[in-house]
């Protein structure tokens, strides 16, 4: 029986007072990749930040990794997110320090003490996306593609049971978009959860999987035509 | 090209350091300044009370041993700061001093008394004692009259109070005044820094992981205003003491010790408080917040 890593039972997701998704229903199993799309405004981030305990699930039920998002406490979403693998559309890279120390942050904050060890995982991140030489730039100096190299970098450092892509092509052009999606196809390749969200329709086509839609209020599953 | 950019991040962080920094040790100084009153208030106002005279005039019948013996009971008291004996000779060469040669050709005799000058303990400066010790001397025969400015004591009294109670409300009102200055100035500091904060908790983060290197910044801050602050008050301190030597402002070691570990504790106080607040506001937003 697969591993069920992520799960929602008839959750509601409120933006403030207004009812963004209602009884959202939804399971996912370790080594899926999934796609999340929908227009700007139906959901789609507001439906990743519960997952990663930036907005609170009120009503219904959700487990994430072994956590229980109903019941989460402030404390406990640091610990979340290490279990989780987080890239952003804008990236989010601490702008004051090099890829090298950006990385070192993550780890030292994750609980990292050993230089060695730290620096042989950063190594290895590194060398999963292809950015191993980039190490001692400042984020500002490298393209937006490179960006979300490190940050999928980034997100990798705790060997997360599931990695959360809020658009992480929508700054990139579609050239770079592929080479991103690439790097992401390959971490599903080698057994990693990706949960996705994007309105970029040329990757669903190019790189079909599983796809949940968001409109109206609500989540539902859509099943592609091969074209 | 990015050297160029670093140069401008450093120098535009070295500036806003600057001002936090000078922010607290102008405040800290100012507080250090008002610490150093008050602690001196008592000596300040003692130095003023012990300069207050009473002089008691002496008939002109009164023999020497009387005198003497007045003198040294009046020496013994314990109220007693000290006494001196002045002759009619000697106050009229004082007068000569002061008014010219002609006084005494005017009149043909001197009119002086002879008397004795006393000054009171500090403490013992207050109208009822000085009327105590006025009417006892008085009952003796050979005491002619005893004066001193009454009006002055009173005045003197009421108004050691009363400054007191205003140096302690304006240190209050610039103890205030610093914690808020120094709060807004690492308030703006920590700002700057809110999304950095947030992307900080997106890696899994715990808040005090993230506020810990920030506080740590702020105390260095806080140190070297602190420090600032110090090396000020002690320029004021040698110099106020070599211009007022007769305060003895440097006598009491301990208390000025005190007063410069406490100004420099504050600052760090302060400043520790107000980042721990500034940081713990922005860690408890939500993203979406830190846009408004």
């Amino acid at each position: 029986m697969p591993e069920t890593v992520l799960q929602l039972k008839d959750a509601s997701i409120y933006q403030g007072d207004s009812l963004v998704l209602a009884d959202v229903n939804f399971e996912m199993n370790k080594g899926d990749f999934v796609y999340l799309i929908g227009k700007t405004g139906t959901g789609k981030s507001s439906f990743m930040k519960t997952l990663y305990g930036d907005l609170e699930l009120t009503k219904g039920e959700g487990s994430i990794v072994d956590f229980d998002l109903a019941k989460l406490k402030e404390d406990d979403i640091p610990y979340l997110r290490r279990k989780l693998g987080v890239v952003f559309q804008d990236f989010k890279l601490l702008n004051d320090r090099t890829v090298n120390a950006n990385l070192e942050f993550v780890l030292r904050a994750t609980g990292w003490k050993d230089k060695e060890k730290i620096a042989a995982k950063i190594e290895a991140v590194l060398n999963r996306v292809g950015m191993k030489t980039k190490e001692f730039k400042y984020p500002y100096e490298l393209s937006g593609g490179e960006q979300q190299r490190i940050a999928i970098a980034r997100a990798l450092l705790n060997d997360p049971e599931l990695i959360l892509a809020d658009e992480p092509t929508g700054n990139l052009d579609p050239q770079t978009s592929i080479e991103v999606m690439e790097v992401l196809q390959e971490l599903n390749k080698k057994g990693h959860t990706i949960l996705m969200a994007t309105h970029d329709y040329a990757l669903l086509l190019k790189y079909p999987s599983k796809t949940l839609k968001c409109d109206d209020n609500k989540v539902f599953e859509v099943v592609q035509r091969k074209g | 090209m990015s050297s160029a950019f670093e140069k401008h991040q450093k120098r535009r962080l070295i500036s806003s350091y600057f001002s936090v920094v000078i922010s607290i040790a102008l405040v800290l100084f100012l507080l250090g300044l008002l610490g150093m009153l008050v602690l001196n208030a008592k000596t300040i106002s003692d130095n003023f009370k012990e300069r207050v005279v009473m002089t008691i005039y002496l008939n002109d019948t009164a023999k020497d041993v009387e005198i003497n013996q007045l003198e040294k009971s009046l020496t013994l008291a314990s109220y007693i700061k000290e006494t001196k004996y002045i002759s009619k000779e000697d106050a009229a060469d004082f007068m000569k001093g002061e008014y010219g040669e002609d006084f005494l050709d005017d009149i043909g005799h001197n009119p002086l008394q002879n008397s004795i000058e006393v000054n009171l303990k500090a403490d013992f400066v207050t109208e009822q004692r000085l009327d105590s010790i006025s009417q006892a001397t008085l009952t003796k025969a050979f005491v002619d009259d005893v004066r001193y400015d009454k009006d002055l004591v009173s005045m003197m009294n009421s108004n050691v109070k009363r400054i007191s109670l205003w140096v302690l409300i304006i240190s209050a009102l610039f103890t205030l005044i610093a914690v808020l200055l120094i709060n807004s100035s690492i308030r703006l500091a920590v700002y700057s820094k809110r999304f950095t904060i947030k992307t900080m908790q997106m890696v899994g983060a715990t808040k005090q992981f993230i506020r810990r290197p920030f506080i740590w910044k702020s105390i260095k801050l806080g140190i070297i205003g602190a420090v600032l602050a110090l090396i000020g008050m002690a320029i004021v301190l040698y110099y106020v003491d070599k211009t007022f030597a007769d305060l003895q402002l440097l006598s009491n070691t301990i208390l000025i010790a005190g007063l410069f570990l406490g100004v420099f504790l504050i600052g760090i106080l302060i400043t520790w408080i107000s980042t721990y607040i500034a940081t713990q506001r922005f860690l408890n937003l939500k993203t979406d917040q830190l846009y408004y």
